[in-house]
């Protein structure tokens, strides 16, 4: 096991959940508002003056108290979320599936053997000395030569740049606590990444039904398409355009 | 093929800054495997002689003033003596919870003084603690001290992580290494409660267990310099805790818990690839009525077991029982070390040799710790 020091896990601590909180904010800030860059730099200045406070006084102080530390891949996906709002870019709606499927599956997995249903050990092995770094090794190729081709979509694209970002938190400094799941996982984020799956299966749903109901257009001509917003509002992900916003829902 | 050249000739500055990447994460790791070395542990295996006990002195340890709760007592060694690591405050849970730490030198305990409370654990790690609790101490050869104790996040007992902390001076001051990682659930539901385990190789065992709901029993290895090298699940049991482990050969490795199932014996487990994987065994024909226990194997073979016997007019912690077995699996009991009324608490032990000398702490009435002091000889029975 290799574990990064204390004062680097602080440091990180306070960064990261500065950018989670920056993104939260700025996600909460109504649509109806016009967010410049002006107003996003100065809630930023706020959020790091209010990180840097000491002791209990610091939103740090109690986020760790509650979720230690996020996951490099929650920061970078926070991040992707702020560059587009600075860039003022449409915000990425969601999670893709490619990123929240695999997400989901896998932290569904590494909870239940947590929890102890499952005795697989799958958190245990992530602090191997061998296969965990290579792995992670892997993942920092396959990332590089994804961006590098440049060939994906523009939100693919960004993905791929945030898990390299996590990648590289745990390869060279071991970040945020020295086991490769930590880097790329957290329950914040897998929460989202259910959400995220949950709205996309319930828009496949919708359409496929909207199609039914064109077909059988003849025979029920009054069908209408399903509105879906109550459902999302229930699920605390309406007005969510971002990805701290459906960090939120989540919490 | 020819539209991904393409593309990767069209932006050279990317390309460079990707191969750039993956160098240096190849190069971090390389660096660690380069000064990684494999890790080489032997125990030393010896056949049971008969070992003799004669109590020697008993008392209560010094509490702080004001604190008139006090649970969950450790020992270690150190030079010319022994401490004793506890928390003590107002009530379990309660804001104002420390572990406090005494000495003993020369026949006697010192006055207690503070080693980490909720104020001095948050200050050292960045983030808030927001209760204390159990604490375990182990000192490696190089003579440091390592204290390990339950601190939580948001929540109860369920969301406990454990703080490593290290003295170089005996005790006298404690540094904050570092939060253990021990779980993807915001590190939370680990806990500490029984002794260390030494290797050959001058690295230890540290035996855990989650607790939320569910229960399991874990263990953590460190190697000589007290950083950990690998943690893992004793066996497949979900109401099992707060093991107690012992090293009987170079290969085996047996494991005792404290029972939260509707059996209420003590449980155990067996590993034969010292400590690599685990197999659940049939329960002891001894008591544990989900209380913790100890067990220590001493320099003569044999080994002793701290248990809380229920008997028909007992209540679940109202005796504290010593038995003793050459195999792990035989227990012979010895006597009681306790023994009140119903509704009386003699918990949580701890064993500790020096020497031919056999140290017991326990819980006294949830109000102060008791320990007792017995001379260790070899001869025909206990």
């Amino acid at each position: 096991m290799s574990l990064p020091d204390l004062a680097f896990q602080i440091v990180y601590g306070r960064l990261a959940w500065g950018i989670v909180l920056l993104a939260l904010v700025a996600a909460l800030i109504p649509p109806g508002w016009r967010l410049g860059r002006r107003v996003l730099g100065a809630t930023a200045a706020g959020v790091a003056l209010l990180m840097a406070l000491p002791g209990s006084t610091s939103p740090a102080w109690g986020l760790g108290l509650a979720f230690q530390y996020p996951s490099g891949l929650l920061v970078g996906c926070c991040l992707l979320g702020l560059h587009a709002r600075w860039r003022k870019e449409p915000v990425p709606v969601m999670m893709p599936v490619s990123l929240a499927a695999p997400l989901a599956i896998a932290g569904a997995a590494l909870y239940l053997d947590a929890m102890g249903l499952l005795a697989q050990g799958y958190y245990y092995a992530a602090f191997g000395p061998v296969g965990a770094p290579l792995l992670a090794l892997l993942g920092v190729a396959g990332c590089a030569l994804a961006i590098a081709r440049g060939q994906q979509r523009g939100q693919v694209r960004g993905h791929a740049l945030v898990l390299l970002g996590a990648l590289l938190l745990y390869t060279l400094l071991r970040l945020p606590s020295g086991n490769l799941w930590d880097a790329i996982l957290d329950p914040l984020l897998w929460g989202w990444a259910v959400v995220a799956l949950v709205r996309h299966g319930l828009r496949r749903y919708a359409r496929s039904k909207r199609r039914g109901g064109e077909a059988d257009q003849g025979l029920t001509p009054e069908l209408q398409p399903v509105d879906l917003q109550p459902l999302f509002a229930a699920g605390g992900i309406e007005h969510l355009s971002s990805s701290k916003e459906q960090v939120s829902g989540k919490q | 093929m020819e539209t991904s050249l393409t593309a990767l000739r069209s932006r050279p500055r990317t390309v460079i800054a990707c191969v750039l990447i993956v160098l240096a994460a190849f190069t971090a790791e390389a660096r660690r495997w380069a000064v990684s070395t494999p890790l080489s542990i032997q125990a030393k295996s010896s056949l049971p002689a008969r070992a003799v006990l004669t109590e020697t002195a008993k008392s209560l340890i010094p509490m702080p003033p004001n604190t008139p709760s006090a649970h969950a007592s450790t020992l270690a060694s150190v030079p010319g003596g022994m401490l004793a690591f506890w928390w003590a405050g107002s009530r379990e849970s309660g804001p104002d919870v420390k572990v406090y730490a005494s000495r003993w030198a020369n026949g006697k305990w010192s006055a207690p003084w503070e080693v980490a409370s909720r104020e001095s654990l948050g200050k050292a790690l960045g983030f808030g603690v927001r209760r204390i609790g159990n604490p375990v101490a182990w000192t490696a050869p190089d003579g440091r001290v390592h204290l390990y104790v339950v601190a939580t996040g948001l929540g109860g007992w369920a969301a406990s992580r454990i703080v490593h902390m290290v003295s170089s001076d005996a005790g006298a001051r404690f540094e904050t290494r570092r939060m253990l990682p021990l779980s993807p659930l915001f590190n939370t539901s680990v806990l500490v409660r029984t002794s260390p385990v030494g290797l050959a190789d001058g690295g230890w065992w540290l035996p855990l267990y989650f607790e939320i709901g569910i229960k399991y029993p874990m263990l953590m290895a460190f190697d000589r310099d007290g950083e950990p090298t690998r943690v893992g699940r004793i066996g497949e049991s979900m109401s099992t805790l707060q093991p107690a482990i012992v090293r009987v050969s170079p290969t085996e490795v047996r494991a005792w818990m404290r029972d939260a199932g509707g059996e209420q014996r003590v449980q155990q487990a067996v590993s034969r690839d010292d400590g690599a994987s685990w197999e659940d065994l049939p329960s002891l024909d001894l008591s544990s009525h989900n209380t913790s226990l100890a067990v220590i194997r001493l320099t003569s073979g044999e080994m002793l077991m701290l248990h809380n016997h229920v008997g028909a007019d007992d209540s679940s912690r109202s005796t504290l029982r010593l038995s003793i077995s050459k195999d792990g699996q035989v227990w012979r009991t010895i006597g009681d070390i306790a023994d009140g009324k119903d509704g009386d608490e003699f918990s949580y032990p701890t064993m500790h040799q020096v020497g031919q000398e056999l140290h017991i702490t326990y819980t006294y009435q949830r109000q102060a710790i008791a320990h007792h002091t017995y001379r260790i000889a070899t001869g025909e029975n206990i």
